[in-house]
């Protein structure tokens, strides 16, 4: 018997376990769907807003800064848990934009009083009509938007202390 | 109170592995082995129970209760409750084991005390590994810091009775095969002089494995037809691959365990198998567990968790292959195989297996491959491992139609043809006569109905000649695997799907039947609300012949909404009804599929798992003394 032939089973598995470690220390999120909009223009839209009283039109700040979009409502845990990073962006300076996911706009109103609002502005999207336009998958969603309007990244689920370094770096290199 | 006693057990069991580890490790220690490993199996037993205590008194001092059950919650979901998520399924993991080690050691003798401390030994490293890792990841008894009223409730999708035995089972299935890990180190290890039957002693625990593993998978694969309302009974989800890899390699060795324990040959690659089999079932847990990868079994993600799991066994493979590498060589012979014996069958199904299960591990790992290198996201799904699967299992089947009639060593060819034509004829007979019923046509269909009563007259024929010589386990195993081709067979290639949105009284056609949507009515059920459809069947002579009742169910205390299936049952095709969203205006979404011969399957699994218990019977009796 071939003595490399003995040796393979543990040349195999070693390749194996190799793949696995590497997936287990690397970001990843196994649920994640890659965007279709990554690396695209985003169109305009238009929407009332929360805060303001006046209309929404995200022609005043896409495309203008690099930008940070959020996806969140009041009902939704997850955005609460990821508030403190969405709020640390904003102290950075980083212009972020809320839209405001199927929300009752009195009870968001209250949540942003009672948590703090990181938001420049935000677009009431009270039929979800401006998340199915972005492929919104489910909230809270977070896209990064650089000065020409187009798509860097985007990440579903909250943002959590890595992905906020993940995020604070990949804001470094569009700059 | 239960968590500090919970804590204590865990910790008295960590304790009574490590001695175990000890003393079988230095020689005539027979009494600390013996107080280790009865030791080690009553405080698992213990941690065990007083977890299930807690759950059926709905203790929600225990974050595991907490997270996991409800005052509401019948108390069968209570008790299966335990094992129905992570941390409780660990301990019924551990607890498996230590009975799988106390079987080990109630083998030993005189004659065998080195191979048995051996194998103790090495199972009491597994045990360390498997407690420490619930100790400090995943500890069932961890107090909760607030006091709460009620608990999260469970998902109401596991509370179902063939759930709640399927984890036991296959993890019977998994654990086993560590006692064939065991064996196999132990006998690597041995020094040159020595030998023992050692497969002898493997045999039983690779039946056992194998028995429940089957069976275990089979209640999995019910559950999903049933309970997840889309149609089918198998999805080549990750996690399920994880339990059928395994099953492939079992298979092989359960059947070369034969050929090492009549003829001497294939010893090395009985040990290579016993290896892989249990690093496989291991290698299933870190996918379940890491959630590396998503999917209806995943548990909450914990990296930590996977890395624990990852390490370890990283140490159980790289230290076993390496034995395996460098000491297999005594175990290897240069005995050549005639195609047409009963050894050459075997061997070359089990060259069938091992590729299926390659092709399967390929296709559950190339997304996670490809991800690692490029970071791109594939998915490899039923297309792939219909095409790569079906071709290579199909001679498999044939071949093993023949095996059981076939002798050992050399066989005269014109023997086994005079042997096989009574059945050739009936199984051509057969496959016409079906295909004259159902009158659809494809060819993997008609090799499919082939094989099926190819199994089916071939083992008939042997039993109705009353060989004795035969092993009647294997006999209706391999039956067992007959109708289950059969099953396998007819719901894939005969399957009727028909989705439409239904409002109050109108009608579908399916197959031969009328279906008539002619209510829908609010029902309570103990823990949930319900919507319930009345759906009457009816024949081509316009009889009535059944009333199918699906539902469409909210649980309140989780806010989960299931659906639950209807089906009527019989041995010649399910109809089988899901009710889906909608309201009285627009109508209801309505699935409704007719799955022909999908019955044979869970018979074919049941009579499987009966030749498995006969076996492993037979096979407790043949042990050396």
């Amino acid at each position: 018997m071939n003595k490399y032939l003995l040796k393979f089973p543990i040349f195999l598995f070693i390749i194996v376990l190799l793949v696995f470690f590497y997936l287990l220390i690397i970001e990843r999120n196994p649920s994640e769907i890659p965007s279709a909009l990554l690396n695209k223009k985003i169109k305009n839209f238009e929407s009332e807003s929360l805060l303001k009283g006046e209309k929404f039109f995200s022609s005043n700040y896409i495309g203008k800064e690099i930008i940070l979009v959020n996806f969140f409502a009041s009902w939704c845990k997850p955005c609460r848990d990821e508030h403190i990073f969405i709020k640390k962006f904003a102290d950075k300076n980083l212009k972020v934009i809320g839209i405001n996911y199927k929300d009752n706009p009195e009870k968001a109103i209250k949540w942003l009083k009672k948590l703090g609002n990181p938001y420049s502005d935000i677009a009431i999207d009270n039929k979800g009509k401006i998340a199915i336009n972005w492929g919104v998958y489910g909230i809270p969603e977070t896209f990064i938007i650089d000065s020409k309007g187009v798509v860097k990244y985007r990440h579903v689920g909250p943002v959590t202390k890595k992905i906020y370094r993940k995020m604070n770096l990949l804001l470094k290199e569009i700059k | 109170m239960t968590s500090s006693l919970g804590n204590f057990s865990l910790w008295l069991s960590l304790l009574f592995s490590i001695s175990q580890f000890f003393f079988s490790r230095k020689k005539n220690q027979l009494n600390f082995i013996a107080i280790s490993v009865n030791g080690l199996l009553i405080t698992s037993l213990l941690s065990f129970l007083l977890l299930m205590y807690a759950h059926v008194i709905s203790d929600f001092s225990l974050v595991n209760v907490f997270q996991n059950s409800h005052t509401t919650k019948p108390l069968i979901y209570k008790i299966s409750g335990v094992w129905g998520n992570h941390e409780g399924s660990m301990l019924l993991w551990i607890l498996v084991l230590t009975m799988f080690n106390y079987f080990i050691y109630k083998l030993y003798n005189k004659e065998n005390s080195i191979f048995i401390f051996k194998t103790l030994e090495t199972q009491s490293f597994i045990t360390i590994g498997f407690i420490l890792f619930t100790i400090l990841t995943s500890n069932p008894f961890k107090k909760m810091l607030s006091i709460e009223e009620n608990g999260l409730g469970f998902n109401p999708i596991l509370q179902d009775p063939a759930l709640a035995i399927h984890p036991p089972l296959l993890y019977l299935g998994y654990v086993g095969f560590s006692a064939a890990f065991s064996m196999s180190v132990a006998t690597l290890s041995l020094s040159k002089n020595e030998t023992i039957f050692w497969y002898n002693y493997m045999k039983p625990f690779v039946m056992a494995a194998w028995t429940f593993l089957s069976i275990g998978i089979a209640l999995g694969s019910l559950w999903a037809y049933y309970e997840l309302g889309w149609g089918g009974w198998w999805f080549w989800d990750p996690v399920e691959n994880a339990s059928f890899m395994p099953w492939l390699l079992g298979t092989a060795l359960l059947h070369s365990l034969i050929v090492v324990e009549k003829k001497k040959s294939l010893q090395a690659w009985v040990l290579l198998l016993a290896i892989l089999a249990f690093l496989l079932s291991v290698v299933g847990t870190f996918l379940v567990r890491s959630g590396i990868l998503t999917s209806v079994h995943t548990f909450a993600l914990d990296p930590s968790r996977g890395m624990y799991i990852l390490i370890f066994t990283a140490i159980l493979g790289i230290y076993s292959l390496v034995l395996f590498g460098s000491k297999s060589k005594k175990y290897f012979d240069n005995n050549y195989f005639s195609f047409f014996s009963k050894e050459g069958a075997i061997l070359i199904n089990n060259i069938f297996m091992v590729i299926v299960c390659a092709t399967v591990f390929l296709g559950t790992i190339y997304p996670l491959l490809v991800e690692s290198i490029t970071s791109n996201k594939i998915s490899v799904g039923e297309p792939y491992y219909n095409s790569t699967v079906i071709p290579i299992i199909m001679p498999a089947i044939l071949i093993m139609g023949i095996g059981p009639i076939l002798s050992w060593g050399k066989e005269n060819k014109l023997e086994i043809i005079k042997k096989i034509l009574p059945t050739t004829f009936v199984t051509l007979l057969m496959t016409i006569l079906i295909f004259s019923f159902y009158e659809l046509y494809s060819v993997i269909g008609v090799f499919g109905i082939f094989l099926a009563f190819w199994i089916i007259s071939n083992n008939l024929f042997i039993l109705y000649k009353k060989k004795i010589n035969h092993q009647i386990g294997m006999i209706v195993a391999h039956l067992g695997v007959g109708l289950l081709i059969l099953g396998i067979t007819g719901s894939s290639i005969w399957q009727i799907e028909k989705i439409t949105k239904m409002k109050i009284n109108n009608e579908i056609k399916i197959n031969n039947y009328n279906i008539l949507f002619n209510q829908i009515k609010e029902i309570k059920g103990p823990n949930y609300l319900a919507l319930e459809g009345n759906f009457l069947v009816y024949n081509n002579n316009k009889n009535l012949i059944a009333t199918l009742k699906p539902q469409n169910r909210f649980y309140p205390i989780t806010g989960n909404y299931t659906s639950e299936v209807s089906i009527d049952t019989n041995f010649l095709r399910d109809l089988y009804i899901v009710l889906g969203k909608g309201n009285k205006d627009i109508g209801w979404t309505v699935r409704a599929y007719y799955n022909p011969l999908v019955i044979w399957i869970w018979i074919g699994s049941f009579v499987i798992f009966l030749g498995g218990i006969i076996s492993i019977n037979r096979n407790l009796k043949n042990l050396p003394k």
